[in-house]
């Protein structure tokens, strides 16, 4: 008889919480090297933001007329500006808004592209005519100088930024759904619940939509990385979130006067820009690779 | 070729009237109107009715809307309202500066782009991952970089510390050397983020294109490395770069205005941004239109040359 050992009996403990993030260590996504890099980018600087209320930093509009423009410390880790106020406050403060104005790009256009883009698609003829002329025309604005033009009617502050950039986004978001809906409608899986009976409303929620969803979120990681770049591009020009309300943009703004005297203004919060840049297209690209099985290996 | 170049003509034509439709009505949305808007507090009752009647704003919206069309056709543009300049002066004025840095963005993101996203392909296809891997990791991280912030910390190193480019001053097109290192770093800001895109494009059709069989044959036939590469490989590459190039000019325009205002250059850009902020809405609904149309004809010949270059191209 062959010799077979038997692990012995683990002794059975209480699951803890190491035990519920081994767990979540476990998962296959977050064993993709890209969603990880994403992530050990993206959560501090999620926390950081998360905590600056209560973190022991100045308030992000609190100017103190004794530290004025003193270089990168201990106690003020960015910095301060003219009036003394801290850089990192105002920084996280301007992530806040700059978070806000991308889930918020991402969810509407989303959305919009999501419903008109499955109407098209899946209709055809005069519906999907008429939204791809406008889609067209839309298309025919560079982005930045669309949401530029938009803003200039619809005036400044963070409603008006998150409607403009959306407003060019939709755009592309329709051309995208829509394209996946033609290539859906006519798989065999759609003429097998055809033949069913299936109503078209049934045809649309039920089969083509869940069909969709995997390829839009991936699209909708990326649009809220260029919302986000927008958003500080217009803060930048004096056209976005206005001061005395910090945004990434406009802290860059002030800084550029003082570049000389105090080059840490300008450039750091640019640094923060660019890490959630990275980290939401690194996500993105994991998370379009983990959903697609021709680059699983 | 000229039926297709007509289709896409009168598509064209389709397009360009809906963006003027689109800002026509769009600036109708304006609570109130564009006179009340534009005066803000400083004019009233009869001084604000004579802005209106000055913008047109007292006729019919249609009539309005087909004096609008007929005056960009005729390029009857009209004067800024605060300065009383016409308004054609001062974008023949700027014109040209923009589409200089536009299109040295493209020269020089070109020269650099093509070769680079070439030697990462073959780097990737000789096996050495390690290279291609550092030249596409960088170029995402560039493409990424905001461009106002690229340009304030090249501003930082290149003009303020070291000097080599002036930060500001007046562009004289008599002085051709100084108009460059003028523009210089704008365009060096600009053509960052275009090599970045532009090299991984080149990458990606390079690699393609080597394991094509008639590269193969090519190698069999014993020619050189670089000839098999530039010959065969890039040439064949060369069609969905040059795509991108087209397409990729609009992301250029916007582009253009972040530079112009940072390098203080006097642009369409610029003008633009002066627009808005003195709420001259007649200057700036004509500027994003000329921007969108810029960016059309660009398009219309991206796909002309598409058409020319690969006969497969059926529509």
């Amino acid at each position: 008889m062959a010799d077979i050992t038997l692990a012995p009996p683990t002794t059975t403990r209480k699951t803890g919480f190491k035990d519920f993030f081994a767990a979540i260590g476990r998962h296959r996504g977050l064993r993709h090297p890209k969603i990880r890099l994403a992530l050990l980018i993206l959560v501090p600087i999620l926390v950081l933001t998360a905590l600056a209320p209560v973190l022991p930093i100045q308030k992000p509009l609190e100017t103190n007329l004794r530290a004025m423009m003193q270089v990168p410390s201990i106690e003020h880790p960015f910095g301060t500006d003219k009036m003394g106020r801290d850089i990192l406050s105002r920084t996280l403060a301007g992530v806040q808004i700059s978070l806000v104005v991308g889930f918020s790009v991402a969810m509407i256009a989303l959305m919009s592209g999501m419903v008109l883009g499955t109407l098209a698609g899946f209709y055809g003829g005069m519906i999907d005519r008429a939204v791809m002329t406008v889609v067209d025309i839309f298309l025919a604005f560079p982005s930045l100088l669309l949401a530029i033009g938009l803003v200039s009617v619809m005036g400044t502050g963070l409603v008006p930024v998150i409607l403009a950039i959306s407003l060019a986004d939709v755009p592309r978001f329709i051309r995208l759904q829509r394209s996946q809906v033609l290539s859906l409608r006519s798989r065999a899986f759609i003429d097998a619940a055809r033949t069913i009976n299936a109503p078209q409303s049934w045809l649309m929620t039920r089969h083509i939509v869940p069909n969709t969803i995997a390829p839009m979120l991936v699209a909708g990681s990326i649009a809220a990385a260029n919302a986000i770049l927008i958003e500080a591009s217009l803060s930048f020009l004096g056209l976005g979130i206005m001061p005395p309300q910090p945004s990434l943009g406009n802290i860059v703004r002030d800084g550029q006067t003082y570049l000389e005297q105090a080059w840490w203004i300008s450039t750091l919060p640019g640094v923060v820009i660019l890490l959630i840049a990275v980290g939401l297209h690194f996500l993105s690209d994991g998370v379009r690779e983990l959903l697609d099985p021709r680059s699983r290996q | 070729m000229a039926e297709y170049a007509t289709k896409k003509l009168a598509q064209m034509l389709i397009t360009v009237l809906g963006v003027i439709t689109l800002v026509f009505f769009t600036l109708r949305l304006i609570p109130g109107d564009a006179a009340s808007a534009m005066a803000g507090d400083t004019l009233s009752g009869e001084a604000l009715q004579r802005l209106r009647e000055q913008m047109g704003l007292d006729e019919p919206l249609f009539a309005q809307y087909f004096g609008f069309l007929l005056d960009i056709a005729t390029l009857n543009l009209g004067e800024t309202i605060t300065t009383r300049v016409p308004i054609a002066e001062l974008i023949l004025r700027a014109m040209p500066i923009t589409l200089t840095i536009a299109l040295g963005t493209i020269v020089l993101s070109v020269l650099i782009s093509i070769p680079l996203g070439t030697l990462a392909a073959y780097m990737a296809h000789k096996g050495k991952r390690w290279l291609d891997n550092a030249l596409t990791g960088t170029a995402m991280v560039v493409d990424l970089m905001p461009s106002f912030w690229t340009a304030l910390v090249l501003l930082l190193i290149f003009s303020l510390a070291l000097g080599w480019f002036p930060a500001s001053g007046q562009l004289n097109w008599s002085n051709p050397g100084g108009v460059a290192l003028r523009l210089a770093l704008p365009i060096i800001v600009l053509s960052l983020s275009q090599v970045a895109m532009l090299a991984r494009i080149t990458r990606t059709a390079v690699l393609e294109v080597l394991n094509e069989d008639y590269v193969r044959t090519a190698r069999s036939l014993g020619w050189s490395e670089l000839r098999v590469l530039f010959r065969h490989a890039l040439k064949n590459a060369a069609l969905p770069v040059a795509t991108i190039v087209g397409l990729s000019f609009g992301n250029l325009l916007g582009g253009t205005v972040i530079v112009e205002f940072i390098f203080t250059i006097p642009g369409l850009g610029n003008l633009l941004i002066a627009g808005i902020n003195s709420r001259d809405y007649q200057l700036v609904q004509t500027l994003i239109v000329l921007y969108a149309l810029i960016f059309v004809v660009i398009n219309f010949a991206t796909d002309l040359v598409y058409k020319a270059l690969d006969p497969r191209v059926q529509f």
